[in-house]
């Protein structure tokens, strides 16, 4: 009896050895989640927790409403109290390489975790690898989409086509073409914020920092491209600026301007207005004429999950978003009807889901195109410094516009950056 | 005696431990963190990668051109509303003052009421009204006073008014308690023996209020020097800093330094001290010029 209870033991004990998740299976573990926005993220945290259930159901996820993540991550990091951090964080995709730089040891490495990044749209998987090591997984997607009013483009003798591939020269044409006959531009955006122009810039391929991380804005042909784009669609009135968020979106609420370019977390303001049901229609962003590499995808914005090294249990907080975010085509079915939470996640652009047809965008399967999009979008690095050299192109473009000289707004912005950069 | 010296003692420590709880927490939350600030200023690098720097950061608030935007743009705040602001609370005190007002207790609740309201909802109330298709615009267009509306904070010095402005609106009420209090205080005979004498309002404005009133004035003046330095709600909410940084306050740079841009503590709080250095010397100027007796 003894003998066999020791038996037991040691084959337990020899089990466990062999698997470490199965071992921790064992005990009830809570995985902490911290992201923002009821009816996107966190919504979608929760339906991944109820999937995670039928696979761990020891494990419990308790998704926190925290709208300063990276406020709060900040300060804990650099106070040294990262017990009270959670394990999983949703973190801007923007921000992804500042913080991995700026807190060592802070992210738990994703690389080695059995999680099959290249599941993922390349470009937005790059933008949480630093020195090979991938620190992320990828969640919603900030494929840049061109939304326009299909019912103007008819009133001015067009179609969503004439839209789609072409260039920015092209769409100048039209716009003014547009604007004539419909007394509507085609654009907004907000006056202060290079929104607009960064999308530009990662549809070219490049960024305001070369491959190396040193500034590339002055020397950057590609960029002086865009601001002339920029300025001259200003002036022919296609493109009309606001002072804030709440401007730029009654902008097409209202139906002054025909039409957007963003991320593709627009959908979710453009729906808002019911009473514009079917008569929207997306398709990709126009193309720089010169630049060399110029295409008609990009990317603004979006955001991935990240795991905190300071976690008691990542290798369950990692097994979690394996099944989930980067395993589950259902999760993407679930939660993509009922809060357009695009996916980066390539398979998911299968699902019969996605190529369902979207009423609001008169029937077109826009799921489905835009997956396809996201999966052209060219790569680049944000780099360490991308909050300094936006503000800085912001002041750049605020400078041009009243009246500045481009090179020479340009290159104070360079050299603001490089200032920051020390 | 030994008995007095022991009731003495006694009491001593019974008054120690009053104070002491208060003391502790002033010294955890207040005195450390302000040592601590000073140690982190030294140090310099990115996030947690933070090495001893010595005077580095100091000395790098020389060629910062972001640094010296936004120390000139919060004196130009302080230089414009300052003074406008408390000539306006005086005013508006002494006039309340008056016996005879009538419906005194309203307009003194209604000028003070700003005061009361939260900074982000009254600062976001004046971006709306200052909109380009806000009120202020369309009032001013059916006024006739213009033709084409402005672009308030799309322009660094209609920004900078408008920042002005909206300080002006929300802290007169404040000043305006502590020299209504302070009124009280002036014996209403003397008024009364000016008036006889033949002084009018303003001259009983300029030669009793006044210097009556200077131990306040100088107060009001310290408390809005230090809060205009630190400002920051209004310029982060109404205009962001723009445009173009021209509205980028000192707290603002700080914040941006610190959870914006690549995270650099040190620098950040080498300027927290330059503020604090600025605070201590225009309060000291002001004892000085205002406290000659």
């Amino acid at each position: 009896m003894k003998k066999g209870l020791t038996l037991l033991l040691i084959f337990v004990v020899v089990f466990l050895g062999f698997s470490p998740v199965t071992a921790e299976a064992e005990q009830e573990v809570t995985i902490t989640v911290w992201c923002w926005d009821p009816s996107f993220n966190i919504y979608a945290m929760e339906e991944a927790a109820k999937i995670y259930a039928e696979i761990a159901p020891h494990v419990t996820i308790d998704v926190i409403e925290e709208s300063d993540v990276e406020i709060k991550l900040t300060t804990m990091v650099n106070a040294g109290q990262t017990d009270a951090l959670p394990d999983i964080l949703l973190m801007q995709d923007n921000s992804l390489h500042k913080n991995i730089i700026s807190y060592p040891d802070t992210f738990f490495d994703l690389t080695d975790s059995g999680i099959d990044f290249a599941q993922f749209a390349d470009y937005k998987v790059a933008l949480s690898v630093v020195n090979g090591r991938n620190y992320a997984v990828p969640f919603d997607n900030g494929t840049a989409i061109n939304a326009i009013r299909t019912d103007v483009l008819q009133q001015a003798g067009y179609t969503l086509a004439d839209f789609t591939d072409i260039t920015w020269s092209e769409y100048l044409k039209i716009g003014k073409d547009v604007l004539d006959k419909t007394g509507k531009p085609l654009l907004s955006a907000i006056a202060e914020s290079p929104g607009l122009l960064m999308t530009m810039l990662q549809s070219a391929g490049t960024w305001m920092f070369d491959p190396n991380g040193e500034v590339y804005i002055a020397e950057n042909a590609v960029l002086k491209e865009i601001v002339e784009v920029y300025i001259e669609l200003v002036k022919s009135g296609v493109l009309v600026q606001v002072n804030e968020w709440d401007q730029y979106i009654s902008s097409f609420n209202r139906g002054t301007v025909a039409g957007t370019i963003n991320g593709c977390w627009i959908i979710g303001s453009i729906v808002q207005q019911t009473d514009q049901k079917g008569k929207w229609g997306i398709t990709n962003i126009p193309k720089l004429d010169r630049a060399p590499n110029a295409t008609n995808y990009s990317n603004q914005g979006g955001s991935s999950w990240m795991v905190l090294a300071s976690s008691a249990h990542p290798e369950v907080a990692t097994d979690f978003l394996a099944h989930t975010f980067a395993g589950s085509v259902k999760l993407y079915e679930t939660i993509l009807p009922s809060s357009g939470a695009l996916a980066t996640y390539l398979p998911a652009g299968d699902s019969a889901v996605y190529n369902q047809p979207h009423e609001f965008f008169g029937g077109q399967a826009i799921y489905a195109d835009i997956t396809a999009f996201a999966a052209k979008v060219p790569q680049v690095s944000y780099g360490l410094y991308n909050y300094e050299a936006r503000d800085a192109l912001g002041n750049a473009i605020t400078q041009i516009m009243a009246g500045a000289d481009i090179d020479a707004a340009l290159r104070e912005a360079e050299e603001s950056v490089k200032f920051l950069m020390w | 005696m030994l008995k007095v010296l022991k009731l003495k003692r006694k009491q001593n420590i019974i008054g120690w431990g009053f104070i002491l709880p208060a003391t502790i927490l002033i010294f955890i939350f207040y005195f450390y963190p302000i040592i601590r600030a000073l140690l982190i200023s030294f140090q310099s690098g990115v996030g947690i990668n933070l090495s001893y720097a010595g005077l580095i950061n100091y000395r790098r608030l020389f060629v910062d051109s972001l640094f010296k935007g936004s120390l000139s743009n919060v004196f130009i705040f302080l230089i414009l509303q300052v003074p406008l602001m408390l000539f306006l609370a005086l005013i508006i005190a002494s006039l309340l003052n008056d016996h005879k007002l009538k419906f005194r207790g309203f307009f003194r609740i209604a000028i003070f009421l700003p005061c009361a309201t939260s900074l982000v909802a009254y600062a976001l109330i004046f971006r709306s009204i200052f909109a380009l298709d806000g009120f202020a615009n369309i009032l001013l267009m059916n006024l006739n006073l213009i033709s084409s509306p402005i672009n308030w904070i799309g322009q660094p010095w209609t920004a900078r008014i408008l920042i002005v402005l909206a300080l002006t609106w929300r802290w007169t009420g404040y000043n305006m308690i502590f020299y209504l209090a302070g009124l009280q205080n002036i014996n209403p005979t003397i008024y009364e023996a000016a008036k006889i004498d033949g002084a009018n309002a303003w001259t009983r404005f300029t030669k009793i209020t006044i210097p009556l009133l200077k131990p306040i004035i100088l107060l009001t003046t310290i408390m809005s020097t230090n809060g205009t330095l630190q400002i920051f709600d209004e310029t982060q909410i109404l205009t962001n800093g723009g445009p173009a940084n021209a509205t980028l306050s000192l707290s603002q740079y700080i914040y941006r330094l610190s959870f914006e841009y690549s995270p650099r503590f040190g620098y950040a709080a080498a300027i927290s001290y330059v503020i604090f250095l600025l605070v201590a010397i225009l309060a000291f100027i002001q004892m000085k010029v205002g406290d000659r007796r």
